[in-house]
C-alpha cells in the first residue's frame, strides 16, 4: 500500500487548493471468476484491480479524481487539478492521524485464494449435472462462481486512517427449460462476506435443482392475467420490492437534491403501520456487510421506517453537509473509480405478525409472486417495476396455477401504504445494486407480505 | 517501465514460460466530468486509468489474466494466473490469435476537444442547465446536468506480430429535468454527444429535456387491451439494445438465441434493414478494428427483413465456417473476447413521426421503457415492461400515459413493424433506430 509520506503529501497538496476536506481511498482487489455453460468451462478470469481515488470538498461542492498510477507525483497532480474547478477561501492544514481499529465483522474460514480453481470448478460441474438431471426439459445450464479479496485503505484530513480487508464469495446457477417453442429460465445466486466455506453453507446441487424447478414450472405456465389485484410477495428476494420502491428514494443522493418523493417527510407516515424497515451493514458475514463504509465510518443498523413512520434516510458525508444531517455509515462505492455516496447495505422489512398460511388463506383472488426477478425505480417519480420470475394465481385462498411473464408496477409511496399483511418468515437474498457510485453487493429481504392492490402487467 | 515496453516484456516472458502464443491488450483512458446543481458545480471528476489484459495459449488452451497495476512486478502474476486458468479450459475452446490485416483509415481523436479550458466547459454546462430550468413553466428542478469528455486508447500487441493501436475521444452533455404539477412528477432528458464543441448547442439540449418532461404531465393509465403503437426512436433503441444479443453467432451456437438455421429467412418485416457498421462516419461506436485486431466492417444483418448474417468474433466464426465480422470485443479489461455490436442500427425509412401517427390513427406513442434489465428474456424474446408515453387518437396526441406495462415478444415485434420512420436516433453506445409503427402490443393498464 502507500507510504505514509505519500498519503500526507497528497492530502496536503489537496488542502493547498483551498479544499476544507480531502480524502484518499486506495484499493487493491484480487478477483477470480469461473463460468461454466452446459458442464463445460466457458471462461476463467483472474485479475487485480488497483487504484486510488482522491476526493476534495469545498463546502458542499465535491471534486473527485482517480488513477491507477499511484506515484506521488501523479497523485499530487490529480489533487491539484481540482483547483481549476473550485476555490476555497482559506487553506486548512493537515492534522495528526487517528488510527481506526475495526472489529472483524466477517471472519473468514477459508481464504478463496488458497483454494485451487479446479476445486471451485468441481462445484460448478456438480451443480450443472444436478440441474440437468432434474428434468429432460432442462436444455441449458449456466453456473458460475466469483470470489474477491478487496483491501481498502482510507485516510482523510479529519485524521482518519483506516484499513479493511473485505472477502466475498458468490455462487450462481441458471437453468433453462425448453419446449419446441418456448424457453424459460430460473436462477439463484447465494453469496456472502465469506470465503470458500460458502460451499459448506449451501448445497450447490439443491440450489441447481431449485433453479431447474422454477424453469420447468414456468415453462408449463400460462401467461399472467393483467390488471389491478392483490399481490402476495414471498420472502427473500421478494424484498427487492422495498429495495427498489423505497430504499433508493431514502438515499441522501436523491433526498439532498430534492429529487425523492420522501424528501421532507421525516417523522411522517409513509408506509402502512405494519411496515418496519431496516438497513443493517453490521450483520455478520452478510453479502452487504463491512466493518466500515467507503469513507471510513463504522457501519451501523439504521431503522428507516418504524411502524410506517419515516425515521431515517441513508446519509453519506457530502449529502449530510448538504442536508444538515449526520452520516449513517452508508457511503459506498463499487471501486476507486467512483466517488462514494449513500447506498443500501443489507436492507429488509422486519417480521410482522401474520403467518404465510394465513396471508394466502385470506386472499380470495390475486397473484402470488413466489420469486421476484430484478427491477428498477426512478427516485424522482417513485415509479418502479419488477419482473416476477415465478408466479402463481391465488384462487379461493389457495395457491393455484403457475403464471409467467408478470410484471409488478407502481409508485413507492402508494405500494408502501397498500401493504396490509406482513408475515413472520423473514429471509434475505443477495443481489448487485447499480447506481451512481457503481455496482455494489447488497442484500434484500422481507417476510411474506401482501399488497392489497397493485398493477400487474402480463399477457393473459 | 514504459507501457509498450511492458507489453513486449510480458510477451517475451510468457513465451519463455511455455506459452506458445500470447497477446497483451491495453485499455486506457482519461475522463473529465462536471455535474451541476443549482448553478453551481456540485461534482467534478478528472481521471486517468489504464490496465492490461493478457491472453495466451498454454498446453493448447487459452488462459486469461488482467491487472491494473502496470508494473514489472505484475508479470509473474499474469503468467501464473493465466497458466492455471488455461488448464481449466477445454482445448476445443482455444482462441486463435490473429497476425493482422489491412485496416481502413480511421480518425477518432480530436485533440482540440480537450483544449477547451475547464471554465469554458463549466460555462457550457451552466447554459444547458439554465435552458432546461427555463424550458417549460412546470420545470421544478433538474435531476442531472452533466458535461464530460472521455478519451479512450486501445493497443494490442501479440506474439504473431500484431501491433496496432487507436485513440478516440468524445464530448457529451446530458440533462434531465423534473417537471411538477401538484403531486405529479415527470422527468424528461436529452443528451448530445460529439467531437466538435461548435456543434454543441447547450440551450437546445436543455430546452429539449424540459419540453419532454413537461409534455408528460397530466398522465393517466389506459384500459388494458391490445393497442397499435408507435415506439419512439429512443424507446425502440432501448428495446433493440436489450435484444441485440440474439444476432450474435456465439449465442446462436449456445442455444441462447432462436435464430439457429434461419439464415436467408424473412424474420422481420420487409421495411426493416438492420446494420452493424464499424466504420460509420462520426459513429459513437466506430473503430478501425475489434479487440482481436480484425478490421472493422459494414454488415447488413437484416436486409428488407431477411437474415443475411450473424455477428462473429474469430472463435464463433470458425465454428460456423465463416470469417469474423470484426465483432470480437472485450467489454472491459476483465472480460474475455466475446461478441459486441459497433454502430448497430435500423436504417431510416421515409416517414416523419407525424406520418406514423397519421397511419396509426388510434393507439399509443411509447416514449420510454423502464426496467429493461429485468423485464426482458433475452433467450425467448419475451418482454414485459413498464412504459410511458402518449395516447394518440385520430392521428393526434391527446394526452400523456403512465402506469402501463407493455408485453410482447421481440421476434414477433420485428415482424409486426408496419412502418419505419425517418428520425434515426443513436443512443450514446452507438445503437439506434428510427421510430417505428407496430401493428399491435398487449398493454396492461387499469
Amino acid at each position: 500500500m502507500l507510504k505514509k509520506s505519500v498519503v500526507e503529501n497528497t492530502l496536503s497538496a489537496a488542502l493547498g487548493t483551498g479544499a476544507d476536506f480531502a480524502e484518499l481511498y486506495m484499493e487493491q482487489t484480487k478477483r477470480n471468476t469461473i463460468g461454466v455453460v452446459n458442464s463445460k468451462v466457458e471462461a476463467v478470469q483472474s485479475g487485480l484491480d488497483y487504484g486510488v481515488g482522491i476526493r476534495l470538498f469545498f463546502q458542499n461542492k465535491a471534486i473527485y479524481g482517480f488513477t491507477n498510477d499511484t506515484t506521488e507525483k501523479n497523485l499530487i497532480r490529480i489533487a491539484r487539478e481540482a483547483a481549476a474547478a473550485a476555490r476555497g477561501d482559506r487553506v486548512y492544514t493537515l492534522q495528526g492521524w487517528n488510527r481506526m481499529e475495526f472489529s472483524c465483522r466477517n471472519p473468514i474460514r477459508v481464504m478463496p485464494d488458497e483454494v485451487e480453481k479446479r476445486q471451485k470448478a468441481e462445484k460448478l460441474f456438480l451443480a450443472a449435472e444436478a440441474a440437468k438431471k432434474y428434468s429432460p426439459l432442462i436444455s441449458q445450464t449456466r453456473t458460475g462462481c466469483l470470489d474477491i479479496i478487496k483491501d481498502v485503505f482510507i485516510a482523510n484530513t479529519d485524521g482518519l486512517w483506516a484499513k479493511e480487508q473485505r472477502v466475498r464469495s458468490r455462487f450462481t446457477v441458471e437453468a433453462i427449460a425448453s419446449s419446441a417453442t418456448e424457453k424459460q429460465s430460473g436462477h439463484l445466486g447465494p453469496g456472502g462476506s465469506v470465503g470458500f466455506e460458502l460451499y459448506d453453507q449451501i448445497d450447490v446441487e439443491e440450489q441447481a435443482r431449485e433453479a431447474a424447478r422454477i424453469a420447468v414450472t414456468m415453462l408449463g405456465a400460462k401467461p399472467c392475467p393483467a390488471g389491478r389485484m392483490p399481490v402476495v410477495i414471498e420472502n427473500g428476494f421478494g424484498g427487492v420490492i422495498f429495495h427498489e420502491a423505497c430504499g433508493h428514494s431514502l438515499e441522501a443522493t436523491a433526498v439532498a437534491r430534492n429529487a425523492s418523493v420522501f424528501a421532507g417527510k421525516m417523522g411522517q407516515q409513509i408506509a402502512s403501520p405494519v411496515v418496519t424497515a431496516v438497513d443493517d451493514g453490521t450483520i455478520s458475514n452478510a453479502w452487504g456487510s463491512a466493518a466500515m463504509d467507503d469513507e471510513g465510518m463504522p457501519t451501523q443498523r439504521n431503522v428507516l421506517i418504524e411502524n410506517g413512520i419515516l425515521r431515517s434516510y441513508l446519509v453519506d458525508k457530502l449529502n449530510g453537509r448538504r442536508m444538515g444531517a449526520s452520516p449513517t455509515g452508508s457511503s459506498r462505492r463499487e471501486s476507486y473509480r467512483f466517488a462514494p455516496t449513500s447506498r443500501m447495505t443489507n436492507t429488509f422489512i422486519e417480521n410482522g405478525k401474520s403467518t404465510p398460511l394465513e396471508i394466502i388463506a385470506k386472499t380470495e383472488f390475486g397473484l402470488y409472486a413466489k420469486r421476484m426477478g430484478g427491477g428498477s425505480v426512478d427516485p424522482a417519480t417513485g415509479s418502479f417495476n419488477f419482473a416476477v420470475l415465478e408466479g402463481y394465481m391465488i384462487r379461493s385462498g389457495k395457491i393455484a396455477e403457475p403464471v409467467r411473464g408478470a410484471t409488478l408496477i407502481g409508485k413507492g409511496m402508494e405500494v408502501l401504504m397498500q401493504i396490509d399483511m406482513v408475515g413472520n418468515n423473514l429471509a434475505r437474498a443477495q443481489g448487485m445494486c447499480g447506481s451512481i457510485s457503481g455496482s455494489i453487493p447488497t442484500d434484500v429481504g422481507q417476510p411474506m407480505l401482501r399488497v392489497k392492490e397493485m398493477t400487474v402487467g402480463g399477457r393473459g | 517501465m514504459e507501457r509498450q515496453a511492458l507489453q513486449k516484456q510480458i510477451i517475451a516472458e510468457a513465451l519463455q514460460a511455455g506459452f506458445t502464443d500470447c497477446e497483451v491488450f491495453y485499455l486506457g483512458g482519461e475522463s473529465f466530468e462536471v455535474l451541476l446543481m443549482e448553478g453551481e458545480v456540485s461534482n467534478y471528476e478528472n481521471s486517468s486509468e489504464g490496465g492490461i489484459s493478457f491472453r495466451g495459449t498454454y498446453a493448447g488452451r487459452t488462459g486469461y489474466a488482467f491487472s491494473e497495476r502496470l508494473e514489472e512486478e505484475s508479470i509473474p502474476f499474469f503468467i501464473a494466473s493465466a497458466k492455471e486458468n488455461a488448464l481449466l479450459m477445454p482445448p476445443e475452446e482455444q482462441e486463435e490469435l490473429f497476425a493482422g490485416e489491412e485496416y481502413p483509415p480511421f480518425v477518432g481523436y480530436y485533440p482540440e476537444l480537450e483544449q477547451v479550458c475547464v471554465e469554458k466547459r463549466i460555462q457550457l454546462a451552466k447554459r444547458m442547465e439554465e435552458a432546461a430550468l427555463n424550458g417549460a413553466e412546470s420545470i421544478a428542478s433538474l435531476d442531472y446536468c452533466v458535461l464530460g469528455i472521455v478519451k479512450k486508447e486501445v493497443s494490442i500487441i501479440n506474439s504473431l506480430g500484431l501491433d496496432v493501436s487507436y485513440t478516440k475521444n468524445f464530448a457529451s452533455g446530458y440533462v434531465s429535468a423534473i417537471a411538477r404539477r401538484g403531486e405529479e412528477t415527470k422527468k424528461g432528458s436529452a443528451f448530445w454527444k460529439g467531437t466538435d464543441w461548435a456543434l454543441f448547442h447547450p440551450e437546445e439540449t436543455g430546452r429539449k429535456a424540459a419540453r419532454r418532461g413537461a409534455a408528460l404531465l397530466g398522465a393517466s393509465s389506459v384500459k388494458s387491451g391490445s393497442y397499435a403503437a408507435v415506439l419512439d426512436a429512443r424507446a425502440m433503441t432501448a428495446l433493440l439494445t436489450s435484444f441485440s444479443g440474439i444476432f450474435f453467432g456465439e449465442n446462436v451456437q449456445k442455444g441462447f438465441s432462436l435464430l439457429k438455421d434461419r439464415l436467408g429467412e424473412q424474420i422481420a418485416a420487409p421495411c426493416v434493414t438492420l446494420r452493424d457498421d464499424a466504420l460509420l462516419a462520426g459513429g459513437y461506436a466506430s473503430v478501425p478494428f475489434d479487440s482481436e485486431g480484425v478490421a472493422g466492417k459494414n454488415k447488413t444483418i437484416l436486409e428488407k427483413g431477411s437474415l443475411k448474417t450473424l455477428l462473429y468474433n474469430r472463435k464463433s466464426a470458425k465454428k460456423d465456417g465463416v470469417a469474423s465480422t470484426g465483432n470480437g470485443f472485450k467489454t472491459g479489461l476483465t472480460a474475455p473476447v466475446k461478441t459486441a455490436c459497433t454502430n448497430f442500427y435500423i436504417q431510416k425509412g421515409g416517414k416523419p413521426l407525424s406520418g406514423l401517427f397519421a397511419e396509426m390513427k388510434n393507439g399509443l406513442y411509447i416514449t420510454d421503457f423502464m426496467g429493461l434489465h429485468a423485464g426482458t428474456n433475452a433467450v425467448s424474446g419475451e418482454f414485459s415492461l413498464s412504459a410511458e408515453g402518449f395516447l394518440v387518437e385520430g392521428g393526434k396526441i391527446v394526452r400523456s400515459v403512465e402506469q402501463i406495462t407493455i408485453a410482447g415478444n421481440f421476434y414477433t415485434l420485428l415482424k409486426d413493424i408496419l412502418v419505419v420512420g425517418e428520425d434515426l436516433y443513436f443512443g450514446a453506445g452507438g445503437k439506434g433506430t428510427p421510430s417505428v409503427l407496430v401493428k399491435t402490443l398487449a398493454v396492461a393498464g387499469k
